[in-house]
């Protein structure tokens, strides 16, 4: 299964990138919203997109919306990860399409957790 | 002021002992840092207090051993319990229950509360408006009753296994936490109570004993599922943590097996002290025995193609993403 | 009108948040300053800012030592792995990222986050008081955290250039 991980900040790109590889998925990376329809553009498989919401050039809101418009996509999971925690946000983000919502700081423990709500059971952590 | 190695073993065995959790070397800040606060109220340095645990009395070891574990609690823990729940427990219950219109359930291993309020959660978005819903949830530690009456939680807290729909659904921002809403909090008494004891009064439609028998030996294990056939109705279930099973420890039960999990119902008329008739179900569903006319062994149920916990309501438009 | 809705405790929750799930792993390390606070040599500082109800800015300071075993912590280095200096401003840069939009969701009404910026000290921003200080002890090291509120209610806005 491969993962994007789209977010601004390169540290915490590696942090989400680094938790998602031990558990089993590929990882490709994008510092914008726009960086990561470059991706799927490109015909990139995606399974799950991690989406930071503070992002020059596009940010995750409108990347969410975008994926949501196109139906070539709908197989793509979309999970915010985000420091936006207030209770209208979380809302805006399920409106407009996001499946999941993580709230910055998170540990590698929650990430787990969603994925298995989410049905994208990963692999076994190697011994 | 580093731990020497022989005070940190004695914490690392005292915490293995009781929790199982493993403190491996290298975690001597931890141990420090979560054990500096309670020297400080003892009013001494912080091997002082380490070696003094020698030969502390038990509440004080409780203590430590609390400060020391780390909180593994998660919302509706390992999924699929509470899967079965909503799709084929709560409903089979409630059908059985028209006549009494309310349906009682024991946690009985409760903890901070994410468990009961879990149910509760269920039971909000399952009930029919007829129905109420009573949850009883206990716990050995006044300290987690009352972190678990105060119905808040920290952001990492609800980031655990809580689906972001319910998140927004059920609770609201109270300052840097998050707070139970009141509907569901009003659906939950929290109480002390120890499993070796008689258990809170019945009858309960549904017992959780989740991820607890296993710090008993087999001989307790018995005497507490003892005492839960004692109050759950005969058509009730019970529902144990994901690796635990009756199977080998008590043969009052009847495996069922719904979709990816198991869970326990009262074996056939094993049960001797709810004075209830036994009768057939009548048909204006009094509050006989009810549960004779539903299929008995395993039910398989149809997996639908939506994410695990999602709610029945959603913010989220139609269409999109077939999972 | 308050000048300040984030109380001290709630700035200490949240840093420990922070440093338990992203920093130490699972249990914070994360204690309050003990005693006098000594002078810091080569300091480092991180901020953001913060526009809302009120605009305020959210501070970390420290020593560069601690801020690169804060990044070795972050990404994950050996304790004599080298931090590269892009990205010891970058992982210290998120730290005040997270721990300022944790802020920032205190705030009555929504407000917006600014990009976290770097640097050996902070610009000041004219009008605005230090509504919060908060000195800790990271595995015994000084780390601060101040909150800078300009009571005035308009925006703060620094340059909210330097891209990461």
């Amino acid at each position: 299964m491969r993962a994007l991980v789209i977010d601004d900040s390169r540290t915490m790109r590696r942090i989400v990138a680094g938790t998602l590889e031990r558990l089993g998925f590929e990882t490709l990376q994008a510092e914008h919203g726009q960086e990561a329809l470059d991706h799927l553009e490109s015909g990139e498989q995606v399974d799950l997109a991690c989406i930071d919401w503070n992002m020059p050039v596009m940010d995750g809101l409108t990347f969410v919306t975008k994926v949501r418009a196109n139906p070539a996509w709908r197989n793509v999971t979309l999970m915010m990860v985000t420091t936006e925690s207030e209770h209208g946000q979380i809302v805006r983000a399920l409106a407009a399409g996001a499946h999941e919502y993580l709230i910055k700081p998170f540990t590698p423990d929650a990430i787990r957790d969603k994925l298995d709500l989410l049905g994208l059971v990963p692999v076994e952590e190697p011994a | 002021m580093t731990l020497s190695a022989t005070s940190f073993q004695l914490v690392a065995d005292l915490v293995r002992r009781r929790s199982a959790i493993q403190l491996t070397p290298g975690k001597e800040y931890l141990v420090e840092s979560r054990l500096l606060p309670l020297a400080r109220d003892a009013g001494v340095d912080l091997e002082t207090y380490v070696a003094s645990l020698r030969t502390a009395r038990p509440d004080v070891l409780t203590e430590v051993v609390e400060a020391m574990t780390t909180n593994e609690t998660s919302w509706f823990r390992d999924g699929a319990p509470y899967q079965a729940m909503r799709r084929t427990e709560i409903p089979r219950l409630v059908e059985a229950r028209r006549g009494v219109g309310r349906l009682r359930v024991w946690s009985a291993a409760c903890s901070t509360g994410q468990e009961p309020y879990s149910l509760a959660m269920c039971l909000a978005e399952t009930l029919p408006p007829a129905m109420s819903a009573e949850i009883v949830a206990t716990d050995l530690s006044e300290q987690v009753l009352e972190r678990a009456r105060s119905a808040r939680y920290t952001q990492l807290e609800v980031n655990r296994g809580m689906p972001a729909q319910m998140l927004v659904q059920h609770l609201r921002r109270v300052g840097t936490e998050w707070e139970i809403a009141d509907e569901l909090r009003r659906m939950v008494t929290f109480r002390a109570h120890n499993l070796l004891d008689t258990p809170p009064p019945g009858p309960f439609d549904v017992v959780f004993l989740r991820n607890v028998l296993i710090y008993f030996d087999l001989a307790t294990k018995r005497g507490i599922l003892d005492r839960v056939l004692r109050v759950l109705r005969p058509d009730g279930v019970l529902v144990l943590g994901a690796a635990e099973t009756t199977l080998g420890v008590h043969d009052g039960w009847e495996r069922v097996t719904i979709d990816r999990t198991s869970v326990y119902r009262p074996l056939g008329a094993a049960v001797t002290t709810i004075p209830t008739p036994r009768e057939p179900l009548a048909a204006t569903g009094t509050d006989g025995p009810p549960g004779t006319t539903l299929p008995r062994g395993p039910l398989t149920v149809h997996r639908t193609g939506h994410h695990a916990g999602t709610p029945p309501t959603s913010v989220r438009p139609t269409g999109g993403a077939a999972r | 009108m308050t000048a300040t809705t984030v109380e001290l405790d709630q700035v200490h929750a949240i840093a420990q948040e922070v440093f338990a799930a992203m920093v130490d792993g699972d249990l914070g390390l994360l204690l309050p300053w003990d005693g006098a606070l000594p002078a810091l040599e080569d300091a480092i500082v991180a901020w953001v800012d913060l526009h809302g109800a009120w605009s305020g800015r959210a501070v970390l300071v420290t020593e560069r030592p601690t801020a690169e075993d804060l990044a070795r912590a972050l990404l994950d280095l050996d304790d004599d792995e080298a931090v590269s200096p892009a990205d010891l401003d970058d992982a210290f840069g998120e730290i005040a990222n997270v721990v300022g939009g944790n802020l920032k969701s205190l705030l009555p009404d929504p407000g917006t986050l600014g990009l976290p910026q770097v640097g050996a000290e902070v610009p000041p921003v004219a009008g605005a008081v230090r509504a919060q200080h908060l000195p800790l002890s990271w595995r015994g090291r000084l780390l601060v955290v101040d909150v800078w509120v300009n009571p005035g209610g308009t925006s703060t806005t620094s340059t909210t250039g330097g891209t990461r």
